[in-house]
């Protein structure tokens, strides 16, 4: 079996904006599982400056882009088959992040997610697209990626082609704005406003900064990138320090061990493009200060003395190709769908993770919070081998719940199975299919630790799944 | 390029076909007689299992030389007025296709007894018999070839090089080229990238690229032949494409503009076989053949640009031979296939299984004949000396086979990497073997494809100007853009041991996992079914087939269709929805893999659905047709049938399971006073083990579809469809 299929993605950053649209097609493994193939681009947006009106994104020109951009390609929505839209950085930061997202979501149909401020997404999405074949072919070698864009810095630290833990700090190019080729202030964001309170630097918009002050912007930023990947906690702990964290990377697990380090984002594909060159570029060349951050970066022992062991093929031009390659995972072919029209579903909370070892108590109260909110909810299921008496099992006591406590008539249940065992599990839970309840297993799909979840429409016999909200 | 015209069946003069007549001689005082020329032909040639099937073979050496030579006294013309008929006494399609002959050739030699035209051509030079096929029918070609022994057929094979041409040139003395066979079980684009690249680095490909699909649609068909398409011209490789659909998916591929460059088709000896089992007639080759010469992407270069595939024994497999031996039948299709001046003619005896071919030596001989009947009919004739597990064939056997027919000269073998079919399970000649052949030998690839494969450092000339294998010979990651992107490739690869080589040949720790593996999955087939642990898992009723041993199950599949006679008066119509049938087919390892899993939950699916089943069955030897069978006796509506696989190409595959969904659609009991035969309805559920689909997975997509077949009272095809009618609304 093969399907040729569009994906799209859209990566709406601190400084710029940009899409791809790419041909794949679906392919029928060896084994039997649907996989995204043969990934091409056929479209590359023009990068442009995210648009910004104040500190809000300009909801019409950013509407503008997207339409344009399918305009060229002649894509319609309802071709779409998946991918995704990501506002990160100082852009999710902004007021009306939400309802650009639901605007995007929009134009670009239900067959893709829009997640705004998803921090833990992007730094696994940057380390997918980055490093993922890397570290497949690597896989004893640990590789932390760093995604330095223009608002924030996403670290994921991957495994053999699964990411282990992420964080992100809110250091990035764009925080402080020049007028290009000086030092002259045009804009400060909330963080670069209070690094210069704490650095006792008093300048303001339209002040030029020394050099000494820009040095000490740097080492900070510097520091704060080297202590995170080095794992100095008390380097860390300054309320200063701690104002630029936005989520802790934990790095216990790297702790005496040798580890490669891969860039991405503006400011990494800069530092590989320095290192190219062996020269810096033009300062403040972008009116920010991703040339000098770049520069300081590959400076840094503790970062430059890593970087050499791995190098990206795509040299950093990470998120994009994430959304792309990785934001939409495939289900598995067996699945309890009864009613495979039920979908798409959007927004699903997921409430919790059942195993084995769960209490009847501990059942019924996550199934009761899957059924408190509209649509439903989610409960991932933690079986994880080819276990009849355990499917059996867990099948039989959900079931026995859900007569006991029938969920609103209105609400759907979806079991989330990473083994592949998603029909016979549902089978169980519905007493097969003589139960009146609204489920769906979807199986084979790898847990992420995400907060929701979205299924799209059921295609070639498999169901597109998306994971955000990750915590 | 002048495309060869058809002459229109009606136009081709057959003679009326004539009562048989009796055949005698005497030796040492015994008379030995045959009843008609079928009997005669069939008796003449060495035995073989299909022939001693249909009752064909002779009974003993004295009988087949007696044959021998009664047929070799045998003028041409006796042969030509006595065409072979059909089971009703008619003259079929394919027969009166193999009298569209040269009259003149023909006119000179009709007057030759069989021996006197195989000494002929033994003393004559190789230009002047050239055109003497063109006055031979299949069944003159079928007898001279039974009177030839081993040197004879190698040598008159030798002598006869049949060329063809398309981007490359096959069939020149000295050279040896391959058809790349690049199946994968799901279609898998990156599997079939992976192995073409291996196949083009080992100097393969030179005849064709050619994949059997697993999914003989024209979408899929479409799709896989753009993107052959596209990496051949990445790549730059002077050669062919085709996808080895049934001719009419690719008839409408054409049609959709899609790269066609080469029209192939399964051809059988018998109209009964083509016609009934094929879905192919006479007039469907000619509108394909025609097609292709005003529509083909290469007709501005060639007017060959058909391939078929024979083999013998289908015939007589599905039960169509019309009384025809193997040998005979399988020169009607070269008669057949002639009629289209084919680009390439690849025959794959051995194919089927040990019904038809049972050991190497049967292999062998017939291959011989095959190459030799082909050529002389002057067909560029490739060759596939083959076997599947549960035959007596061996890897041995096959490159003994390979040696001789490369002596014979024929055009080409395959390339089917590391010997492995991933998607057909069976077992064929290999690009390394090619390679081998071609230094023991003396032989090129086709000169088109040799300049490019120079180009690339596949191989080079040496200081003497021999061509070698050069350094990029065998290196895969020559094609790839990274070292990624083979590895990519090569996980959506089964049964891919490794690159490594030794000259010519797989370095010896990859043929040692290739012939494990083999062994793997004979050990699977030869497995006796463990009736005491399985009745520790379900109180199954014990029922025995025809096949009384192993050896007849895996020889006379039939006798695995069909209950013991002691078991059948024991048994009742019981009525129920369903029986549950547990049989061993052809691997009994497969069968205690996964009932363990897979009966319980079934068994809870029924109980929940309260559906009344029937006290589960469990037959040693069974076969498919096995359900039909039980399915009557019992009055039961479904049959669930449980059988274990064929073993493929690698350990897994030994393990695999089907289930077979067999519902009578019929009347559900047959009387007197109700006589009509009852209709089955067939759903199969396959590829059951852990890695493919799990039996827990698979016993829950059986119960659904059980579900689903009893509510709308269909199977199959007409399941399906109503099932899409409803999706539809």
């Amino acid at each position: 079996m093969t399907q040729s299929i569009k994906l799209v993605g859209l990566d709406c950053g601190s400084t710029t904006t940009s899409a791809v649209i790419a041909k794949a097609q679906l392919v029928r493994g060896a084994l039997g599982r649907v996989e995204i193939t043969s990934l091409e681009p056929v479209f590359r947006s023009e990068t442009v400056f995210t648009p910004f009106d104040d500190d809000r994104i300009d909801a019409a020109r950013m509407e503008q882009y997207v339409d344009d951009w399918l305009k060229t390609v002649s894509l319609s929505s309802a071709d779409i088959f998946g991918g995704g839209a990501l506002i990160t950085g100082l852009a999710a930061q902004s007021t009306n992040a939400a309802a650009v997202s639901r605007l995007i979501e929009a134009r670009l149909s239900d067959s893709l997610v829009v997640t705004a401020d998803d921090p833990r997404l992007e730094s696994w999405l940057a380390f997918m697209g980055n490093c993922h074949a890397l570290s497949k072919a690597q896989p004893r070698t640990p590789i932390l990626n760093l995604d330095i864009g223009g608002g924030t810095t996403n670290l994921a630290l991957g495994l053999d082609g699964q990411v282990v833990t992420t964080g992100c700090l809110f250091v990035g190019a764009r925080h402080f704005q020049f007028v290009p080729g000086t030092y002259q202030l045009v804009h400060l964001s909330p963080y670069a406003a209070a690094l210069l309170a704490h650095l006792k630097i008093n300048r303001h918009i339209g002040d030029s900064l020394t050099p000494a002050e820009l040095d000490a912007i740097l080492d900070f930023y510097l520091m704060l990138i080297e202590a995170t990947v080095l794992g100095q906690d008390e380097k860390l702990a300054s309320e200063i320090a701690q104002r630029h964290i936005q989520v802790p990377l934990n790095v216990s697990e790297l702790i005496g061990q040798k580890f490669a380090i891969t860039l991405s984002g503006g400011v990494g594909q800069l530092v590989y493009a320095q290192r190219a060159a062996g020269s810096p570029g033009p300062i403040t060349q972008f009116g920010d200060l991703g040339g000098e951050l770049a520069t300081r970066v590959s400076q840094s022992s503790t970062i430059a003395s890593r970087l050499d062991a791995v190098v990206p093929e795509g040299l950093g031009r990470a998120t994009v190709y994430g959304l792309l390659k990785h934001n939409t995972e495939l289900s598995g072919t067996t699945l309890y769908l009864p009613k495979p029209e039920r979908l798409p579903l959007k927004n699903i909370p997921i409430v919790g993770t059942l195993g084995l070892d769960a209490t009847d108590d501990e059942l019924a109260s996550m199934v009761d919070l899957a059924g408190r909110g509209a649509p439903g909810g989610c409960i991932e299921i933690g079986l994880e081998k080819q276990d009849l008496a355990a499917v059996r099992q867990l099948g039989n006591r959900l079931a026995n719940c859900l007569q006991a406590r029938p969920l609103p008539c209105d609400r759907v249940l979806i079991l989330l199975v990473p083994e592949n065992l998603g029909k016979v599990l549902g089978n169980y839970v519905s007493r097969w299919g003589t139960l009146e309840i609204d489920l769906i297993a979807i199986d084979e799909v790898p847990s992420r630790d995400a907060r929701f979840l979205h299924l799209g429409r059921m295609q070639q016999g498999i169901v597109p799944v998306w994971l955000y909200g990750m915590q | 390029m002048t495309p060869k015209s058809l002459t229109p069946l009606a136009h081709i003069a057959v003679p009326a076909p004539r009562p048989d007549e009796m055949y005698a001689t005497r030796f040492c005082e015994r008379e030995i007689t045959f009843r008609g020329l079928k009997a005669l032909l069939g008796a003449a040639d060495c035995s073989k299992a299909g022939d001693r099937h249909a009752g064909l073979a002779a009974a003993n050496e004295l009988s087949r030389e007696a044959a021998r030579l009664l047929l070799s006294s045998l003028t041409l013309e006796h042969v030509y007025e006595r065409p072979l008929t059909d089971d009703r006494g008619r003259v079929d399609a394919v027969m009166r296709v193999n009298y569209d002959i040269d009259l003149e050739v023909y006119g000179k030699t009709k007057h030759f007894t069989l021996g006197e035209l195989k000494n002929h051509l033994l003393r004559s030079s190789a230009d002047a018999i050239a055109g003497v096929g063109r006055g031979l029918t299949g069944p003159m070609a079928a007898a001279l070839a039974k009177i030839c022994d081993v040197h004879e057929l190698i040598l008159l094979s030798q002598k006869m090089p049949r060329v063809s041409r398309a981007r490359t040139t096959l069939g020149m003395p000295g050279m040896l080229a391959s058809r790349l066979q690049p199946n994968h079980p799901t279609d898998d684009l990156r599997g079939i990238t992976m192995l073409i690249y291996w196949g083009l680095s080992l100097g393969a490909g030179d005849a064709l690229i050619g994949l059997n699909p697993a999914i003989d649609t024209v979408e899929n068909v479409e799709s896989t032949l753009r993107h052959l398409d596209k990496l051949r011209r990445t790549i730059g490789v002077p050669t062919q494409i085709c996808v080895l659909s049934h001719i009419k998916t690719q008839i409408a591929c054409l049609e959709r503009g899609a790269p066609v460059e080469i029209l192939f088709q399964s051809l059988a000896g018998t109209e009964s076989t083509l016609t009934g089992e094929f879905d192919v007639t006479v007039e469907l080759l000619d509108q394909g053949y025609e097609a292709m010469q005003s529509r083909g992407v290469l007709r501005e270069l060639t007017s060959q640009m058909m391939y078929f595939e024979t083999g013998q024994g289908s015939e007589f497999t599905y039960g169509k031979h019309n009384g025809i031996d193997m040998a005979t039948a399988e020169a009607l299709c070269y008669g057949l296939a002639r009629r289209y001046d084919p680009f390439m003619v690849n025959n794959v005896t051995g194919f089927i299984g040990p019904e038809t071919h049972l050991d190497n030596f049967e292999m062998i001989w017939s291959n011989l004949q095959d190459h030799f009947m082909g050529k002389l009919l002057g067909l560029p004739m490739g060759m596939a000396p083959c076997f599947t597990l549960h035959s007596q064939i061996t890897l041995e056997g096959q490159q003994m086979a390979t040696q001789l027919l490369t002596a014979a000269g024929a055009n080409y073998y395959m390339d089917v990497c590391l010997n492995t079919d991933r998607m057909l399970a069976y077992f064929d000649t290999s690009g390394h073997d090619d390679q081998t052949l071609r230094e023991t030998y003396g032989r090129q690839p086709a000169p088109e494809y040799l300049e490019w494969a120079l180009g690339r450092g596949i191989f080079l000339r040496d200081s003497q100007q021999r061509v070698v294998r050069g350094p990029n010979w065998g290196d895969p990651r020559q094609f790839c853009d990274s070292d990624e992107e083979l590895r990519s490739l090569l996980a959506a690869t089964p049964a891919a041991h490794g690159f490594a080589t030794a000259g010519p040949r797989p370095a010896d720790e990859i043929s040692r996992q290739v012939k494990l593996n083999q062994a793997v999955g004979r050990a699977a087939i030869l497995a006796e079914l463990e009736i005491d642990e399985l009745l520790k898992m379900a109180d199954f009723r014990v029922v025995a087939t025809e096949a009384h041993s192993k050896e007849a199950h895996l020889n006379s599949p039939e006798l695995g269709g069909r209950l013991a006679a002691s078991d059948l008066e024991h048994l009742i119509a019981e009525g129920n929805q369903v029986q549950i049938v547990v049989s061993d087919g052809l691997s009994a390892e497969a069968v205690h893999h996964n009932l363990p899993n897979l009966l319980p939950v079934l068994n809870d699916a029924l109980d929940a659905r309260h559906i009344r089943a029937g006290r589960p069955i469990v037959a040693r030897y069974g076969r498919v047709k096995l359900a039909e069978q039980l399915a009557v006796v019992l009055e039961a509506e479904l049959v669930i049938y449980l059988l274990g696989e064929r073993p493929g190409g690698d350990a897994q595959a030994a393990r695999s399971l089907s289930a077979y969904l067999v519902y009578r659609a019929g009347p559900r009991s047959t009387t007197t006073a109700s006589p009509s035969r009852p209709v089955f309805e067939y759903s199969v559920i396959s590829n059951i083990h852990e890695k493919g689909l799990p039996p827990l997975e698979a016993a829950s997509l059986i119960a659904e579809k059980v579900f689903q077949i009893l509510s709308l009272r269909a199977a199959g095809n007409r399941l399906e469809k109503l099932l899409q009618a409803s999706r539809d609304g």
